[in-house]
């Protein structure tokens, strides 16, 4: 029966993306399958979301009802041939009709049509997943196995797991800034680190709005030096041993202290651009801040957003080498 | 066979939603008496990053994120208050469980991880886990821009 087959391209026009479907092991399609675009084998990674397949089936089974031996008509959004997807259930339906010639036009049949090895075995798994899914045509689409590939339940589920996991981290890289790694691993690092980073935004801001004077400057000083919690009596003994550190070495030599200071991801700057720098970015702010902020301006490396503050004492001998702070 | 793909539904309500959760939790905390204390500031901190943080679970989802429900589960249970959760769906995440295998020791080491960070993230598997996580950032940003804006607009001049 190998009628004429539509193109849909009148249902082009409706902007569905259904997931697609490995392959179709099933011969006589095998022979009317013709293919110009090569498969889109990034197509099990595809980002665009499927979408309600429920505008999608009605047109379906219209169809099917109307001309059922001769035409069985796929929504593909020819536009773009990578998102371009079949609903399989359809599909199916078509197949339990009796063997229909199946239009195809997407992807490569070129690497994906081999002759089937078992077509008896798939046309029972076939009917028999047909018989399955066609009580509930709308809400399953479902996922044939690549030809050569098994086609049992565990592995298409394994599959559309791991097209699930992907398209969720592609939404992901959008959200998280510096996210062009292409690496799972390395971006799912810098996912946690962002969301570490926002929980400490948080807790940074839960925490100026006090205006606690002393408490904001430990806690945040400690925050700058990492993250921990620590009794802020302990914080502020350690900031004054960085103090008396800086300015011992000041005295000796200029260069060392800014080295100590860099590894500790601190640096001195003359209190006027300390102070130009804080009115630029924020231009009301709790007196203390401010005064903090002319101490320094903390160097973290890795997360440029770690709140700014640092020792409060340092102030003081910034004030005393005003005039002769070097660049570092 | 595993549920239908829908498309991932991560919408966030709208400043105004989340500001007004905050404001409204902030000025019960005030009228607490022990809140204005001079010493102990560090209590209220914590009470101010808590309700911040329930705030933001009430104002970016309710019961419908399994973040939010976590966060205000532990949130009541530190004051002893009971909270009830309408269940629903139950089932399918169960058979979606035992359906789907939770393989991949490379990926668990990260998903761990970042099961410490989300709240609630205890029992979900990773594609679930990655949902509840993109929600979860775009509220946590969405918090932290209300919190500055605020911090901005009332501090002294």
């Amino acid at each position: 029966m190998n009628s004429s087959l539509l193109t849909p391209s009148s249902s082009s026009s409706s902007p569905h993306h259904l997931q697609s479907p490995a392959t179709f092991d099933h011969d006589d399609f095998l022979q009317n399958f013709f293919s110009s675009a090569p498969w889109p084998s990034s197509v099990l990674d595809d980002d665009a979301p499927p979408p309600t397949s429920d505008t999608a089936v009605p047109s379906f089974h219209h169809h099917d009802a109307d001309s059922r031996n001769q035409i069985t008509m796929i929504p593909l959004s020819h536009h773009n041939p990578n998102d371009a997807a079949v609903d399989v259930n359809a599909l199916y339906s078509g197949f339990s009709a009796g063997s229909l010639p199946f239009h195809f036009p997407q992807g490569s049949g070129g690497g994906v049509m081999k002759q089937s090895h078992t077509q008896t075995q798939s046309q029972a798994t076939a009917s028999t997943t047909t018989g399955g899914t066609a009580a509930t045509p709308q809400t399953k689409p479902k996922v044939r196995a690549r030809r050569g590939q098994a086609t049992d339940p565990h592995s298409i589920a394994e599959r559309l797991r791991r097209e699930r996991i992907a398209e969720r981290m592609k939404s992901l890289q959008e959200l998280v800034p510096n996210g062009n790694k292409t690496d799972k691993a390395s971006m799912l690092d810098e996912i946690i680190d962002y969301v570490k980073f926002l929980q400490l935004q948080v807790k940074v801001l839960s925490m100026s709005r006090l205006g606690g004077a002393a408490s904001v400057s430990s806690q945040v000083s400690e925050d700058a030096g990492g993250s921990q919690e620590n009794t802020s009596g302990e914080n502020q003994t350690a900031a004054k041993m960085t103090e008396h550190q800086v300015a011992k070495l000041m005295e000796e030599d200029m260069g060392s202290a800014m080295q100590y200071l860099q590894g500790k991801g601190l640096c001195l700057m003359p209190i006027s651009l300390a102070t130009t720098i804080s009115t630029a970015t924020c231009p009301s702010r709790n007196p203390l801040i401010s005064a903090v902020r002319e101490a320094g301006v903390s160097l973290s490396p890795n997360t440029a957003t770690t709140p700014v503050v640092n020792v409060k004492g340092a102030s003081v001998a910034t004030v005393k080498d005003a005039s002769s702070v070097s660049k570092p | 066979m595993a549920s239908a793909n829908k498309p991932i539904n991560t919408d966030v309500p709208e400043k105004d939603v989340f500001a007004l959760h905050f404001l409204q939790s902030l000025s019960n905390l005030r009228r607490q008496n022990t809140f204005n204390s001079p010493e102990k500031t560090n209590d209220r901190v914590k009470k101010i990053k808590k309700v911040a943080y329930v705030s933001m679970a009430r104002a970016a989802g309710g019961t419908n994120r399994l973040w939010s429900r976590a966060l205000l589960r532990r949130a009541a249970k530190e004051n002893n208050k009971v909270v009830r959760f309408p269940r629903r769906k139950k089932r399918v995440t169960c058979l979606r469980r035992r359906r789907s295998n939770r393989r991949d020791p490379v990926e668990e080491e990260e998903a761990e991880r970042l099961r410490n960070l989300v709240p609630g993230g205890g029992g979900m598997e990773i594609s679930k886990l990655m949902e509840e996580t993109a929600h979860y950032i775009k509220c946590l940003s969405m918090q932290v821009k209300v919190m500055q804006c605020l911090v901005d607009g009332l501090a002294p001049k």
